[in-house]
């Protein structure tokens, strides 16, 4: 579309010229490889805050406290001086423009957390349609927790913890969710996936899918629990059911009124437990089961097959549990099942892990993978983009890149894959990133790999500390002439006189902004250097 | 005939002079050229109604995959027992069901 790389003839070709359909909003990207974060102020002084992330329309920039019980919202802004002169780019930057207060201007600090809570500093959902933002306090988790009224032993357990529902736009508290003495993994989003309107919350040690609606109103209303029962009504149904059922074990009869722990909501088991599975593990064992049932018509064979595949790995199956979870679309979720030892230890690798694709309003289970099957990996490598559910509104997400949108990862994907050494391996690394942490890419157009070329070991889009190194990263431009656009250089200018400590660093970039913030840390988590990265 | 244009700068008054302003009152005798089909074997069904699937590409293709999976033509009983070639493997353990 672009004949020529300068960017005023760029413009004027965009007035006579239209794009080839479907991509106006790719030949609108290409502008950014004019607007680049050339320019660098290095070691600014800003408050010790933790800065967790700009919300990806670019309105807001979380922090927190380094105590991490307030959260600091601000408003990122722009430079606004002038120069009078006839050269300006030659003059420096006055000294007032090098600080943090020129960029950003804080809008209000909100205590979130009481005297013995936390906020996890490490998560932080944003719902763009509304400019809610969700954030979890919790207390400290300990560690030898006892598993009592169904939880599942091995998992810590948090005493309280509790998910705010925040409108940033001017930092009240809309709405809370708390749960007792629960354990769900918060880092990174992990445990809780945020599509469209609705939240999934997964609680690994009563093993319940939450899914809770965010109206508009800035409510938080339950939706269902996805665990012990599937539908809404189940318990209900069951409770009510109790009395007409015979008990096979006459014995367990006492036990049942210590079975009644009140926690909260559906975290009270059923006492019909002991007689029979149900929920999702019985959707589950049943739909194994019929698989196995419809392959063979050959009945003396279809006994020996179930024998062979299905019972004789009973209670390895019975022994599953929910590990992680995402929504595929509004009514079916991708659901992680692992063995308790693969889950706790965070080893997967010698440890099975299947992946189940589960419609919530039919409550039944339509697939079946294990996590080295090569199926799943066929439609991970072509539909990667459809595993990042992403909701309607938020259409900047659709073009963060993938190797099912973009060549240039595509290659790189096939290189990887033409290198590994066993194929069932690298299906298992590659679905090992299944099911995706929600809002862990960040959109910016300097991540495109249709636009520039990186180094992703040091710098990329998915939010991660990564090693810091003192020569600066490079982007470079994809196209012809392939030139060096931009480096982002971390630490002090002169470079750091300390070589040999190790140092970590991390990015923030603005969604659409050419503005940038780089962190470097020493292993204190204390930020030793914080640059900004932007375009003069 | 008065310059189809009226007064409008043109490089030759003369041009478009052959051609004549459609009237109203006489249908024109140029009918467009009609396709009939010879036979009816493309028509649709009178029922038809065609909708969007509202399922993204991947649900879809996961629910195809299912159904091709029930609907697998059986296997003959010998040919599942005795590997008739060295080559082929029995199939391996349930987790890879």
């Amino acid at each position: 579309m672009f004949r020529s790389n300068n960017i005023v003839a760029r413009i004027f070709q965009r007035q006579i010229c239209t794009p080839a359909p479907g991509t106006s909003v790719h030949c609108a990207r290409r502008f950014y490889e004019n607007l680049v974060p050339s320019f660098t102020i290095y070691d600014v002084e800003c408050p010790d805050h933790s800065f967790r992330k700009f919300t990806d329309d670019g309105q807001y920039l979380i922090s927190f406290s380094r105590n991490n019980q307030d959260l600091i919202v601000y408003r990122p802004t722009w430079l606004s001086f002038s120069c009078k002169e006839e050269d300006c780019d030659s003059h420096d930057l006055p000294s007032k423009a090098r600080r943090f207060e020129s960029f950003f201007t804080q809008l209000y600090s909100v205590s979130l957390a009481s005297c013995n809570e936390l906020i996890c500093k490490d998560f932080f959902l944003y719902m763009d349609s509304n400019q809610y933002g969700i954030f979890a306090t919790s207390t400290v988790p300990s560690q030898d927790a006892p598993a009592t009224g169904g939880a599942i032993p091995g998992f810590p357990s948090i005493e309280k913890m509790t998910f705010h529902l925040l409108r940033l736009e001017d930092g009240v508290i809309l709405d809370e969710k708390v749960f007792h003495n629960d354990f769900v993994n918060l880092p990174h989003n992990m445990g809780v996936f945020l599509y469209d309107d609705l939240l999934a919350i997964v609680s690994l040690r009563y093993q319940t899918v939450h899914i809770l609606q965010i109206r508009d109103s800035g409510n938080l209303v339950d939706v269902r629990a996805i665990g012990a029962y599937c539908h809404e009504d189940d318990e209900l149904f069951l409770n009510s059911n109790a009395q007409c059922m015979a008990f096979p074990d006459k014995s367990k009869m006492h036990q049942l009124p210590q079975n009644h722990v009140q926690n909260g909501l559906h975290h009270s088991q059923p006492n019909l437990e002991e007689s029979f599975l149900s929920g999702i593990k019985q959707r589950l064992l049943s739909f194994i089961f019929h698989r196995i049932w419809n392959e063979e018509k050959d009945r003396t064979l279809r006994v020996q097959c179930l024998k062979k595949k299905f019972y004789f790995h009973f209670q390895d199956y019975v022994d599953l549990i929910i590990w992680k979870v995402q929504f595929l679309d509004r009514h079916h979720l991708l659901i992680k099942f692992g063995s308790v030892e693969g889950v706790v230890s965070r080893n997967a690798d010698q440890h099975p892990a299947f992946f189940a694709v589960y419609n919530m309003e039919t409550t039944e289970i339509v697939a079946f993978y294990q996590n080295s099957a090569e199926d799943l990996y066929h439609l991970f490598e072509q539909y990667c983009d459809h595993f990042h559910s992403t909701s309607r509104n938020s259409l900047y997400m659709n073009f963060i890149s993938s190797h099912s949108n973009n060549i240039h990862a595509l290659e790189q994907l096939r290189s990887i894959k033409n290198k590994a050494t066993s194929s069932s391996q690298f299906v298992k690394k590659m679905l090992g990133s299944l099911p995706f942490s929600c809002q862990s890419q960040s959109p910016s157009p300097y991540f495109d790999q249709s636009l520039f070329r990186f180094d992703e070991k040091l710098i990329s889009a998915t939010d991660r500390h990564r090693p810091s190194t003192d020569h600066p990263i490079k982007f470079i431009l994809r196209r012809p002439p392939c030139s060096l656009k931009f480096k982002i250089k971390l630490g002090p200018e002169a470079g750091s006189a300390d070589g040999r400590t190790k140092k970590i660093s991390s990015f923030l970039f603005h969604p659409f902004l050419p503005l940038a913030l780089s962190f470097q840390y020493t292993s204190f988590s204390q930020p030793s250097v914080v640059n900004i990265h932007f375009r003069r | 005939m008065g310059s189809l244009f009226g007064d409008w700068p043109s490089f030759d008054p003369h041009n478009f002079s052959q051609l004549q302003p459609s009237d109203p009152s006489s249908p024109s005798r140029m009918t467009p050229a009609t396709y009939h089909p010879t036979h009816s074997r493309t028509l649709p069904p009178p029922d038809q109604v065609i909708t969007t699937d509202a399922k993204n590409i991947l649900l879809r293709h996961i629910y195809q995959r299912a159904e091709e999976k029930d609907l697998r033509p059986k296997r003959a009983a010998p040919e599942h027992l005795v590997p008739e070639h060295g080559c082929k493997q029995p199939r391996a353990s349930s987790s890879s069901c």
